[in-house]
């Protein structure tokens, strides 16, 4: 997807994470977070020329839908555009230290998603915590980045 | 995860989702796939197809004879939930236009499998 549209995606969860109850909505807050999160992930990827910012969503990884010939979305095999989760897939190659920053705060949201979310771990005002300050480290980072001259993906 | 607690996460997410608005068309789509899937799991539990020691996930993430065993249980509550995971992918990944009605589907689908779930209540 294009960086515009990762920004206008990050700008709306913010905006309703904001009217949900951190504990009270736990799961969807979180959700959102992480969401916010990896979008930014993948606008800074686009931004460092890591990955190609195109009309390309994925299903997997190395999967995406794309436009066919008649316009409507089918399952193609595409170069690293967007990941679906840090990591899904690993982006190959070395990467801004900023970026691998943003990385690295996602993975301490990634850590509690599959037991607080899925798993039978209640979500804890300290974990809620530390997942806010990780995304508010990756939102600085990518305000920062995007104040800079960004680069075109070269494969 | 037993039936109840599937049931409480389901009924807390719906309640969160009620939150969204009209521009948060992604979170509502989410919220149908996170509460969605508690409901399916409740079923499953609740028929005695799935112990509580094996929840499904993601409809994708299924092997073929998991998604043709729990079909067997219930056809119509398979095809929802993998409906709403289908609508991810263009609409909380991507950008395609009509994400507005993209929600308004995935809360018809969540609808139907809450409908499935209360049924199986006592």
């Amino acid at each position: 997807m294009n960086i515009a549209s990762h920004l206008d995606k990050i700008d709306r969860f913010e905006r309703l994470r904001a009217r949900l109850d951190t504990m009270g909505d736990f799961e969807l807050w979180f959700w959102a977070a992480m969401n916010t999160g990896t979008n930014a992930v993948n606008a800074a990827l686009h931004h460092a020329g890591a990955t190609i910012a195109d009309d390309a969503f994925p299903t997997q990884p190395g999967v995406y839908l794309v436009p066919g010939t008649d316009g409507k979305l089918e399952p193609a095999f595409r170069p690293p555009g967007d990941v679906l989760h840090v990591g899904r897939p690993k982006i190959e190659g070395k990467l801004p230290e900023d970026v691998t920053a943003m990385m690295q705060a996602m993975e301490i949201i990634e850590h509690h998603r599959d037991p607080c979310i899925r798993g039978e771990r209640d979500a804890t005002p300290e974990i809620a915590a530390e997942c806010a300050q990780a995304l508010e480290k990756v939102l600085v980072l990518l305000r920062q980045r995007m104040s800079t001259p960004g680069k075109a993906w070269k494969p | 995860m037993e039936a109840l607690d599937h049931r409480q996460r389901a009924e807390r997410i719906e309640r969160s989702i009620a939150k969204c608005g009209d521009a948060d068309h992604e979170m509502k789509i989410e919220g149908a796939m996170l509460a969605g899937t508690h409901w399916v799991n409740f079923i499953l539990h609740r028929m005695g197809v799935t112990k509580g020691d094996l929840d499904v996930m993601h409809s994708y993430m299924l092997t073929v004879n998991e998604l043709r065993k729990y079909s067997v249980a219930d056809a119509e509550m398979m095809a929802a939930i993998a409906e709403i995971e289908d609508i991810r992918p263009a609409h909380v990944r991507g950008n395609v236009p009509g994400g507005p009605a993209a929600a308004k589907r995935a809360l018809e689908l969540l609808a139907t499998l809450r409908a499935k779930a209360h049924k199986l209540s006592v």
